[in-house]
């Protein structure tokens, strides 16, 4: 089965819809912040930086899975 | 920028931070290029400049700046679709809006500070890169856009990936460390304030600057991390809160000094004690009490003291919550003081210049002039985010050869026609590495001119694929740079930026109109929040002067209305706790008469109904604090004539 994506057009420029996806995990990565904060997930990792980046592959692989 | 260890491993005289900052920005540099030529992007020119552009050796930094440049290119690119579409066919009217455009994100920029204010600046010079640069060919106004912002887009990814892989510092605890030496310095003022000395005026203003100059960062610290919101709201706590330490310091100096040897020896180890146990203010108190009362300045030095403390354990907490990464148990907003008029006349003069730009190179004809009056509006916004715009003109128009010199020996000696990817990226090391570490430099013209010879190199080197090597192309493209910093300059030579002077008058005048204003009964924001607002205008008068001590006049009348309208601003506080109070009235009658005897007397009544009460006993004693800040300001000069 393809996975069929749908287009994103500004202005009669095809734009490639991962911008689509990349912008959704970053909103919902932004909306996540408080929670992570809470639970502090900062703390539990030694790089957390390296982590919040995976933390959005992920859900940006996510997206584009199940959307 | 960059904390240096003294016997640390320094090869070439900076340190391993410095070395690691510079070699991420080259790494970031060239998987911009890379992408930009894997994507076959139309201006990969684009990406590597947004490289040279978030060059910031944190990652809260670089990724705030990032965000605000994208924000600001979607903003600076409806600006030039809407200014090209509406004045295509009048070309000079076109011109025209292009200048007010940049005039008016020049105006807005002077209301902000840090990145916003380069968002500000940035959404101004989109249009000139974008609209001017495209003037002879309007259609193609759309498509240059979406080509700049792809490679914008990739400059971005690139940085924060690279920053966030190869473990770029946070600011947060090097801004703790910078906040915990600020309370430091202001406990040993304390100190020294108790044992009868008298602190310069400028200690005290060098401490307000130091504490308001850290303001941009902290927003920074928000973007950080998941933790940062709660890190950003703890700093900006303890930066108000350690002004508010320093106005009651100021408070306690106004006081007489503490006669008994014996009582300054104890409360000194009071205030020793709190370094490891908390504050022991009732101690103090105490100590202060045994004294004996006979004129209510005890009473006032007392709380004055408690008061100390209190702001004193408040500056404890937040630290501790931005080294915790907790939330503060409140939140102060670190509000910023905005002079609209200074702004107006610095926009209407960047309209200025860039329309005399305009106009020299519309007459004079060439060809390439499109490009030149671009970089016109990068270095009138890039000036408009610093105190001298034209002393960065002049900085710019030093750096413009140099850079220019460094992209031809790049293209033309070290490169010379080669077309492989691998020698690309190792023929921009030196370049970049190089600007990158003189970058971290404490010197901050030297500082300014590596970021600006990164910039415009990279500009005049444009990298494509393939790479032309047209000797003609290069020689016009550093002409040209040079043309339009020198046109620029010539501008402001003909109409100068507005004067430090102008602006100090200003801010002076803002602060005695607002002291003139008072008592507001009814006010937005918290007394501590105000007096933050004040700092930032102290420090903005000290920037404006060029130093704390080149207008020690200015300083101490800033100061001095500091001392008075946060003084009355805490009396109005304390007076709405105690509503419809004994003496209500009066104490109204007395702040809007602003005489220090009818304030004393008040104070006296209040002090005698405040055995039930103890708040009246607080009021009372910010009473006779704000009369005597009024009575010190009566003595001393009118400065502002003599600065004048």
């Amino acid at each position: 089965m393809t996975h069929t994506f749908r287009e994103l057009v500004i202005g009669g420029v095809l734009v490639a819809p991962l911008i689509w996806y990349a912008v959704a995990a970053l909103v919902v990565v932004l909306v996540l912040r408080p929670i992570l904060n809470l639970v502090g997930f900062s703390r539990i990792f030694s790089n957390p930086s390296i982590a919040e980046l995976s933390l959005y592959v992920t859900v940006l692989g996510l997206l584009v899975l199940l959307f | 920028m960059t904390v240096i260890d003294r016997g640390a491993f320094r090869p070439w005289g900076f340190p391993l931070a410095s070395w690691a900052f510079a070699i991420r920005i080259w790494i970031a540099a060239v998987v911009a290029v890379y992408l930009s030529f894997w994507l076959e992007l139309e201006a990969p020119s684009s990406a590597i400049l947004t490289v040279a552009i978030l060059a910031e050796p944190t990652r809260g930094q670089a990724l705030e700046k990032a965000a605000f440049r994208l924000v600001a290119t979607g903003i600076g690119v409806a600006a030039s679709i809407i200014i090209t579409g509406i004045f295509s066919q009048t070309r000079d009217l076109l011109l025209i809006a292009f200048a007010i455009w940049l005039g008016l994100c020049v105006y807005v920029s002077g209301l902000l500070d840090g990145n916003r204010a380069y968002a500000a600046v940035l959404s101004g010079y989109t249009v000139a890169f974008l609209a001017v640069g495209q003037i002879d060919n309007p259609a193609h106004v759309f498509e240059s856009s979406m080509a700049r912002g792809a490679a914008i887009v990739i400059g971005v990814l690139s940085v924060t990936i690279i920053n966030d892989l190869l473990s770029a510092p946070d600011r947060h605890p090097r801004l703790a460390a910078q906040l915990d030496e600020i309370h430091r310095r202001i406990r040993d003022c304390a100190k020294q304030t108790i044992f009868g000395e008298i602190i310069k005026p400028v200690t005290y203003a060098a401490l307000i600057a130091e504490i308001v100059a850290l303001r941009p960062e902290i927003a920074s610290l928000t973007v950080e991390s998941s933790s940062g919101p709660a890190r950003g709201a703890a700093a900006q706590n303890a930066a108000t809160a350690l002004v508010a330490q320093l106005h009651a310091l100021r408070a306690l100096g106004a006081l007489p000094p503490i006669a008994e040897a014996t009582t300054r020896e104890n409360i000194l180890r009071v205030l020793e004690a709190a370094d490891d146990h908390g504050p022991s203010a009732p101690q103090a108190a105490g100590l202060l009490a045994a004294q004996g009362d006979t004129n209510g300045m005890v009473a006032t030095s007392t709380w004055t003291f408690r008061e100390l403390m209190r702001r004193d354990q408040q500056v404890r907490e937040n630290l501790a919550a931005l080294r915790g990464d907790r939330h503060p148990p409140w939140r102060w907003r670190t509000l910023r003081h905005r002079s609209h008029l200074t702004s107006a006349e610095s926009g209407v003069r960047a309209a200025i210049w860039f329309g005399l730009a305009e106009a020299f190179l519309a007459y004079a004809g060439w060809s390439a002039a499109s490009g030149s009056l671009s970089l016109v509006g990068v270095v009138i916004g890039l000036g408009a985010v610093t105190p001298n715009p034209r002393a960065t003109t002049a900085l710019a128009l030093v750096t413009a050869p140099i850079a220019g010199a460094l992209a031809g020996i790049i293209e033309f000696f070290v490169l010379d026609g080669v077309s492989d990817f691998p020698l690309l990226a190792i023929a921009l090391a030196p370049l970049i590495v190089g600007a990158a570490l003189v970058m971290t430099s404490a010197n901050r013209a030297v500082s300014v001119v590596a970021r600006l010879s990164l910039i415009f190199a990279v500009s005049i080197f444009a990298p494509t694929n393939p790479q032309t090597y047209n000797a003609q192309s290069y020689l016009y493209s550093s002409l040209f740079v040079c043309i339009a910093i020198a046109l620029l300059l010539c501008a402001q030579l003909l109409v100068p930026p507005v004067s430090g002077l102008r602006r100090r008058r200003r801010l002076v005048a803002s602060a005695q109109s607002e002291l003139a204003q008072a008592p507001l009964w009814d006010r937005r924001h918290r007394p501590e929040e105000e007096m933050f607002r004040d700092a930032i205008r102290i420090g903005e008068i000290i920037s404006a002067g060029g130093g704390v001590t080149s207008n020690t006049g200015t300083v101490e009348e800033a100061l001095s209305h500091f001392d008075q309208t946060s003084a009355i601003r805490l009396c109005i506080d304390k007076l709405k706790a105690i509503a419809n109070g004994p003496s209500d009235t009066d104490v109204r009658a007395a702040l809007i008469s602003r005489d220090p005897l009818t304030l004393l007397n008040a104070a006296r009544t209040l002090r005698a109904a405040s055995v039930d009460n103890p708040a009246l006993g607080d009021l009372s004693a910010t009473l006779v604090v704000l009369s005597l800040f009024i009575e010190a300001a009566r003595a001393r000069p009118q400065n502002i004539r003599e600065a004048a």
